[in-house]
């Protein structure tokens, strides 16, 4: 007897449109897929990868899935974008705040709503006319396209607990296509957005996206997963990151979900020699977010940064799992990770560190710090090494604590009210993970983001 | 020619010591496992029928239970039935002058005294042989503080009522698969009370020793500290080089009453197996205190140099106020030796404080693991923990793992955890051959200074003994 989300799924499969699911030959993928998720079910209690997210809840509620756009949800959405009436900005939804300012800076996008690519917000032109940049759905729908460009599409999930990657395998009829060529270098930014919506009923969407960039290429990706209206869909996003030789990809990813809105969202990255991959993440939203961040460092001298923060407030779940396979020799990594936990929120972090024998002049560095503001919130954290070589440099650090009261006694000393101190404190705490960020305009929109959603935690 | 032949062997045979066999008569329980034998074993040891129910709980509830496989192991299929539950000297002593004397010569060998000039040393020690206990020196000095040390069969027989009270009370019969087994097949152990208020007058030890075949050793430890008393006590443990592996599945359960101080030191020298891996106890080991009054405080010591594979996870149950629990080890895995241990301190009391300190040493193709867990529950308003990890690998094809847990739901907690891993680097081995010193005098004087922070904890003949072992059990590690 599987879980009604499970069956709830296998229902909509059957009501896919038969040539999508066709397409590219990858039928067989998806039945086989979706038959393993099925024949293994929802992880439970006792798988370890799933130790600290319970999928209880989740399990007893169903989905549909949602195959075609809804023209008029698009249409009203361009309208709110197009209209520049003078609003205060303060008072703006970030989804809005964000497509006024991409749309205003040109910056080439793909847009999906609920699952699905809305040409209406997006933004094709643009970029070096050697860079492919398309929605997924528009690759399968050519028969003409030659079926190694969709390769990845074919990849198969061994592992019982990847029921989600194995679902979107199934399901996922659209998705972003982006291969920058070897030597492009992309001055201009792109932005992936997806966007959820009410849609007469809770929904099930499936994106998977491709991001190549070639051999000493550079790229800057912005990912935004948003939400237009309240909406309690589950989104299952899946991304895969190939960078060849001495490619650079700066990534930056935006979570602020609606708080009712689940979803699972895992990132492949495979980085070749000397490619350096710059990761921020911000997650803010949803009131189940899992995110598995999986990179392997295969060529020597590939580097990954990777900053995030986790803010569980209200009673948001917030699961982030990294994965860092060092595979080859002198790779290095830096991870620096916040977690908060307010109301009856709960941040959970893995940071798994992975050092395979050979990897000799590997680094890895983490640090994980968490604040725990409420009594009734949960901070769970488990940095993990595992070590096979031994001319290596690793370590992490993490901690769980409370605001310092050192600190605060001298703000207040300095007239600087109780609430204030506390968020001004809290803000610094999480502002580090922005340091990375070059593009100053960016890091000052993301910074009064984080602002504004943490006002709203009354640390 | 045949001197330095002599030396290489000697050094050979020096890896260790103490893996010679003691030709006893002993008696056997056949091999398997069954109600029966547990019923037989009971009997052999005349258990009231309340102790036998109990073994036969547990022994179905183990049938009941897989396996567990989450730890960082290779560990081979292991035939639960052709393993001899229960294996003593024939000749039961009934004092220690009557003990035979290849057994006490044994001991002294393994530089354990148990004879009168034991006095000397100060140390009361309850010596294991197999799956008995063949002599507690010291009785009656302590029986005169009050203090009762004796072993687990003897304090069945005439402590039954303390018995009933704290067996199984901190590590509960279904805890986990190996200590359900403990539970249904241990045979003996030792017992230690010290009522209200005793501050224990000497330290306490136990010397555990597999000698016979294809047998297992399953002891059980049980350690009560009433209100305010103390006490410190030491375990060692040896068995003779075989070339099969031998299962060693204890449990230790230490319980700590308002004020008590429980300090518990181990230097762990099982048979490791030879280079290949072939032979080495599988220490199995379930080690749990409970701090159960306020201000009670319990600590864990360890030194592990033996054992083919180790899993243990010495743990305190803070749930008394003001409680505190440490936890400190080195745990060297060397050849093909595998060790997953840590350590979980589970806060529930309020101020409750902990404190981790674990070193690990790889060599050869050893895989050495830290697992553990820091919990901070709801009520356990201003725990605080500290925790440090560090990885020492000498070698290409060791491992040094870290997977510590940590679970915060107290916003008054403060909970920090470090980890690091390094080699030995050569700049440190430069300077110390500059100075003369010899490659393996160097790199052991670097691995002694990196445990110094364990070691200090360790009674001082321990403290000496553990710094030998490991410069023995690091030998053919460089180079």
């Amino acid at each position: 007897m599987s879980a009604p989300l499970l069956q709830s799924l296998e229902q909509g499969f059957a009501g896919l449109p038969p040539a999508a699911v066709q397409a590219a030959q990858l039928g067989e993928v998806r039945r086989a897929s979706l038959a393993a998720a099925l024949g293994d079910g929802l992880p439970g209690a006792r798988a370890e990868r799933w130790r600290h997210t319970s999928l209880r809840a989740l399990e007893r509620r169903t989905f549909s899935p949602l195959a075609a756009a809804d023209e008029s949800l698009v249409a009203g959405l361009a309208r709110q974008i197009a209209d520049t009436a003078p609003a205060g900005a303060d008072e703006m939804p970030a989804w809005l705040q964000t497509l006024r300012q991409l749309s205003a800076q040109r910056v080439p996008r793909l847009v999906f709503v609920n699952g699905t690519f809305a040409p209406a917000l997006s933004q094709l032109h643009g970029l070096p006319a050697e860079v492919r940049f398309e929605p997924l759905s528009q690759a399968l729908a050519d028969p003409a396209r030659d079926p190694r460009e969709l390769e990845f599409l074919a990849r198969r999930f061994n592992a019982a607990d990847e029921t989600f990657a194995r679902l979107n395998a199934a399901f996922a009829l659209d998705g972003l296509l982006l291969r920058v060529p070897a030597g492009v270098q992309c001055a201009q930014p792109v932005a992936l957005v997806m966007l959820g919506a009410a849609a007469e009923g809770d929904r099930a969407l499936h994106l998977r996206h491709l991001v190549e960039v070639g051999e000493g290429a550079s790229l800057d990706l912005r990912e935004y997963q948003f939400a237009a209206t309240a909406q309690a869909n589950l989104c299952n996003s899946l991304v895969h990151v190939h960078l060849r030789r001495g490619a650079r990809l700066e990534h930056l990813r935006v979570q602020a979900e609606d708080a009712d809105a689940v979803l699972l969202a895992r990132t492949d990255a495979v980085l070749a020699g000397e490619a350096d991959y710059g990761r921020t993440d911000l997650e803010l939203g949803a009131v189940l977010s899992r995110h598995e961040l999986n990179v392997s460092l295969q060529g020597s001298g590939a580097r990954l940064r990777s900053n995030g923060v986790l803010l569980a407030d209200g009673r948001r779940h917030l699961d982030t799992r990294l994965g860092v396979d060092h595979a080859a020799r002198d790779t290095a990594c830096e991870l620096t990770w916040r977690g908060l936990g307010a109301g009856r929120g709960r941040a959970v972090f893995h940071g798994g560190i992975l050092i395979r024998a050979g990897a000799d002049g590997t680094s890895a560095q983490l640090s994980n710090k968490n604040l725990l503001l409420s009594p009734h919130a949960e901070i769970d954290t488990q940095p993990v090494l595992e070590i096979h070589a031994d001319e290596v440099k690793a370590s992490h650090g993490a901690t769980v604590g409370q605001l310092d009261p050192a600190a605060l006694f001298y703000l207040r000393s300095r007239g600087v009210p109780e609430a204030q101190a506390r968020r001004q404190l809290t803000e610094a705490f999480c502002r580090i993970v922005l340091d990375d960020l070059a593009d100053t305009a960016l890091r000052e929109q993301i910074d009064a983001l984080l602002a504004q959603r943490l006002a709203g935690v009354g640390a | 020619m045949a001197t330095e032949r002599n030396d290489i062997e000697e050094a050979l045979n020096r890896r260790y010591e103490a893996g010679f066999v003691t030709d006893i008569e002993t008696e056997y329980l056949p091999p398997g496992l069954s109600e029966d034998v547990i019923r037989q074993l009971s009997a052999k040891k005349h258990e009231p029928q309340w102790m036998t129910d109990w073994r036969l709980e547990a022994y179905r509830h183990w049938l009941t239970m897989p396996v567990p496989e989450w730890a960082k192991l290779k560990i081979g299929p292991i035939d639960f039935q052709s393993i001899s539950y229960y294996a003593a000297p024939k000749a039961r002593p009934k004092s220690l002058d009557e003990v035979d004397p290849k057994l006490l010569e044994t001991y002294d060998k393994l530089g354990v005294p148990l004879h009168e000039r034991a006095k000397l040393a100060g140390v009361a020690v309850d010596a294991v042989f197999d799956s008995v206990s063949v002599g507690t020196t010291f009785r009656k000095e302590l029986a005169a503080a009050g203090v009762i040390f004796c072993s687990m069969s003897e304090a069945i027989q005439e402590h039954p009522e303390l018995v009933r009270k704290y067996l199984g009370s901190v590590v509960p019969v279904a805890d986990n698969y190996f200590a359900a087994l403990n539970c249904a097949v241990f045979s003996d152990g030792s017992f230690v009370f010290i009522p209200k208020g005793v501050r224990c007058p000497m330290e306490l030890s136990t010397y555990f020793r597999i000698n016979a075949m294809n047998t297992g050793q399953f002891e059980r430890t049980l350690i009560v500290a009433e209100e305010g008393s103390y006490v410190s006590y030491l375990e060692g443990c040896t068995a003779p080089q075989r070339d099969e592996n031998q299962l060693h599945a204890a449990v230790v359960e230490l319980v700590a009453l308002d004020d008590a101080q429980i300090k518990y030191s181990t230097v762990q020298n099982w048979y490791p197996g030879d280079e290949n891996g072939i032979g080495g106890i599988y220490n199995f080991v379930t080690k749990r205190g409970d701090c159960r009054g306020a201000r009670s405080k319990i600590s864990w010591t360890q030194v592990e140099t033996g054992s083919a594979i180790t899993w243990k996870y010495p743990s305190c149950v803070l749930r008394g106020d003001d409680s505190s629990g440490e936890f400190y080890s080195v745990a060297l895995t060397h050849h093909a030796q595998q060790a997953d241990t840590g350590t979980k301190m589970i806060h529930l009391g309020r101020n409750t404080k902990s404190k981790i300190i674990s070193k690990g040493i790889s060599a050869g193709r050893g895989q050495n693991t830290y697992r553990g867990l820091v919990k901070v529950e709801k009520g356990a308003e201003g725990a605080r923990n500290y925790t440090q990890c560090d990885s020492l690998l000498i070698g290409k094809k060791c491992g040094a793992h870290t997977f510590p847990y940590i679970e915060v739901k107290h916003p008054s907690a403060i909970v920090e955890h470090e980890a690091t891993t390094s080699k030995i680097s050569d700049d440190q081995l430069f300077y110390c051959r500059s100075r003369g010193l010899g490659e393996e005098d160097a790199v052991s004087m670097i691995v002694d200074g990196f445990c110094k922070q364990v070691f200090k904890e360790l009674p001082m003949e321990f403290a000496v003994e553990a710094k030998k072992l490991l410069e023995v059990s690091l030998e053919g590690a460089v180079g």
